[in-house]
């Protein structure tokens, strides 16, 4: 830990920071329960958020100081697409993975598949909906619902779709729905399944509506997914304050390594104030022992939230490069690949990475891009610097 | 009030999941000139209800969970009649603020002039924030009532125990109050814990 008397003084140390009701928002609850803001002299109120475009608006008029945010949203917000437009940055990324994708019961046990002892083929489950699918007709469409349309979980939705072989501009209905909607329409037969983050697959699996088809590490190893965001202007102003906040939620991302710290941060999250939830459906994905259905037995998973390994707090550009794509094709606007570069620079902010790991002695990445789809298990970016898997589903190697 | 040019109404839709806030909003949106469409309180529904009813403008709830299906019909429904974009493109950020501040979000079909929808954003604001003021002063009310009640009690252990008038269990209790640099209503539950307990060890 750095001695947080060579840092600069913070501008403020009265913060607010906006998060949502989901189990990646462990560092940011870590960081304020275990006392750590207080060490950088912050004092830091938790706000719960009902939804990512509340958190986005808090944030963009200064209602909020900062925010775990969507990795899309950066970007997105910057360039205005479908709401309120505020210059928005990043300099730390709060984790990869930690979505799933889980569909109905019924839709399950209409495929006739049996489950291994181990995860389930995320690639075979894909292409049997698909021909599922082809069977019931020409015009048939799958509904499903993420939590935000640029989201992760829309993106990583159609990769897994289009894996097997199913066309998401043809055959999906995409719905958005709150997380607490998502089980209900589930079990109303509303919707086919969804893709969203933790506890809200396990909460399906354990009232036994769904069933769990695709961990997001599964369909991209380690792909970005949530990131602690400003808007530029409050950068700008509190620089001293920012680098501050980044450090101690890097070293709440640090502790999250530890089990026993997972099991610990679980307890604290399930209270009224946090997530509100038995802790029993917030272990599974942070101890990685999941359960894919309600009459199986949990199985171990990989990397299903990855908070600090494997330079998981770097906020790569190759990523946001990845993200404004989708969100271009998404949004049906063309947008130019100067524009692309100018927007991931202005969002993503490597430096603030690096200056605050500087502070914390830990090594970080001399570049900002990195190459996707190439690796199927840890490999080193340069010495000192070693990088988790990165394969993609479906495509060359397949992604399990 | 400003209100709206008669002909050429701006037809509104809310979204709110308090009842008798949204009954208030409604009225004084009436009042002032608008046509108010629909008032639905969670958007389950709400891709329908856009569809039957096309609005120009629709108020939700900032602390509405619905705000992301909201926002996502532009972009994700591509048969989704009405293109909808948040009155805060318009570059008047103390404007947003205040909305935000009054608790509510606007959304409006694109190409409509958002000046023309600002005294509809107005008239929520102030029906907003009105709605707030009501439910603080219930909460003074309550306290004061709590208050009152508490202060009643401890002198009434006070009289019993000490065996004094209630002129001079009151006057204690200001004292201690006063030597003690706190409100009336904290030494009072300091008093009724203390005596209440040595009631119970008699």
């Amino acid at each position: 830990m750095p001695d947080s008397m060579r840092l600069p003084p913070a501008e403020i140390s009265q913060l607010s920071l906006g998060y949502m009701r989901l189990t990646d928002a462990a560092p940011l609850i870590l960081a304020k329960e275990f006392g750590i803001f207080e060490r950088y002299d912050l004092d830091v109120t938790l706000k719960r958020e009902v939804s990512w475009a509340n958190l986005r608006d808090k944030l963009v008029v200064g209602e909020l100081d900062a925010a775990q945010l969507l990795a899309p949203l950066p970007m997105t917000t910057t360039f205005g697409a479908g709401g309120i437009r505020g210059n928005l940055l990043t300099g730390l990324s709060l984790g990869l993975n930690g979505n799933a994708i889980t569909i109905s019961t019924n839709l399950w046990e209409s495929l006739g598949l049996r489950y291994p002892d181990s995860q389930p083929n995320a690639l075979e489950i894909a292409k049997n909906l698909a021909k599922k699918l082809n069977d019931r007709g020409e015009n048939e469409r799958l509904t499903f619902a993420t939590v935000h349309a640029f989201s992760m979980h829309t993106f990583l939705l159609k990769m897994w779709l289009q894996a097997g072989g199913i066309d998401p501009d043809k055959q999906l209905r995409l719905l958005i729905l709150p997380p607490e909607q998502m089980c209900d329409s589930l079990a109303r037969g509303i919707i086919d399944g969804y893709c969203v983050g933790e506890p809200w697959n396990t909460v399906a699996v354990e009232q036994g509506i769904g069933t769990v088809v695709a961990t997001g590490y599964q369909i991209w190893n380690n792909a970005p997914e949530k990131v602690l965001g400003v808007t530029e202007h409050w950068h700008d102003t509190h620089p001293a304050t920012h680098l501050r906040l980044r450090l101690a939620a890097m070293e709440a991302c640090k502790k999250m390594t530890s089990p026993e710290t997972r099991q610990s941060i679980a307890e604290i999250m399930s209270l009224p104030q946090y997530l509100n939830l038995p802790s029993k459906l917030i272990l599974p994905s942070l101890t990685g022992n999941f359960r894919f259905s309600k009459n199986e037995s949990p199985v171990n998973v990989t990397g299903f939230h990855v908070f600090w390994d494997n330079q998981a707090g770097f906020p790569w550009r190759s990523h946001a490069q990845w993200i404004v794509k989708q969100s271009s094709a998404l949004l049906g606007k063309e947008i130019s690949e100067d524009d692309t570069i100018a927007l991931v620079q202005q969002s993503y902010r490597t430096n603030l990475y690096r200056d605050a790991a500087r502070h914390m002695s830990e090594p970080s990445p001399s570049q900002d891009y990195k190459e996707e789809n190439r690796h199927a298990s840890e490999w080193n970016l340069e010495p000192g610097i070693q990088l988790g898997a990165d394969l993609m589903i479906g495509e060359k190697e397949s992604g399990d | 009030m400003k209100t709206a040019p008669k002909s050429n109404t701006v037809r509104v839709m809310l979204v709110d999941d308090h009842p008798s806030r949204a009954q208030l909003v409604e009225e004084n949106l009436k009042a002032a000139g608008f046509e108010v469409l629909s008032v639905i309180s969670s958007a389950t529904g709400l891709l329908y209800q856009i569809e039957q009813h096309r609005p120009d403008v629709v108020l939700i709830d900032l602390q509405s969970p619905d705000r992301d299906v909201l926002e996502s019909l532009a972009i994700v429904n591509s048969h989704s009649p009405t293109a909808m974009v948040m009155f805060a493109e318009e570059d008047d950020p103390d404007y947003i603020r205040q909305a935000v501040n009054a608790g509510i979000s606007t959304y409006l079909t694109e190409g409509m002039n958002p000046e023309k929808v600002r005294p509809v954003i107005e008239v929520a604001m102030a029906q907003f924030r009105n709605f707030q003021g009501l439910r603080e002063e219930l909460n003074t009310a309550r306290t004061q009532l709590e208050d009152r009640t508490l202060i009643e009690k401890a002198k009434g252990l006070l009289m019993l125990q000490k065996r004094i008038t209630e002129n001079e269990a009151h006057q204690l209790l200001t004292k201690l109050a006063m030597n003690n640099n706190q409100r009336l209503r904290d030494v009072a539950q300091t008093v009724i814990a203390t005596l209440s307990s040595l009631e119970i060890r008699k």
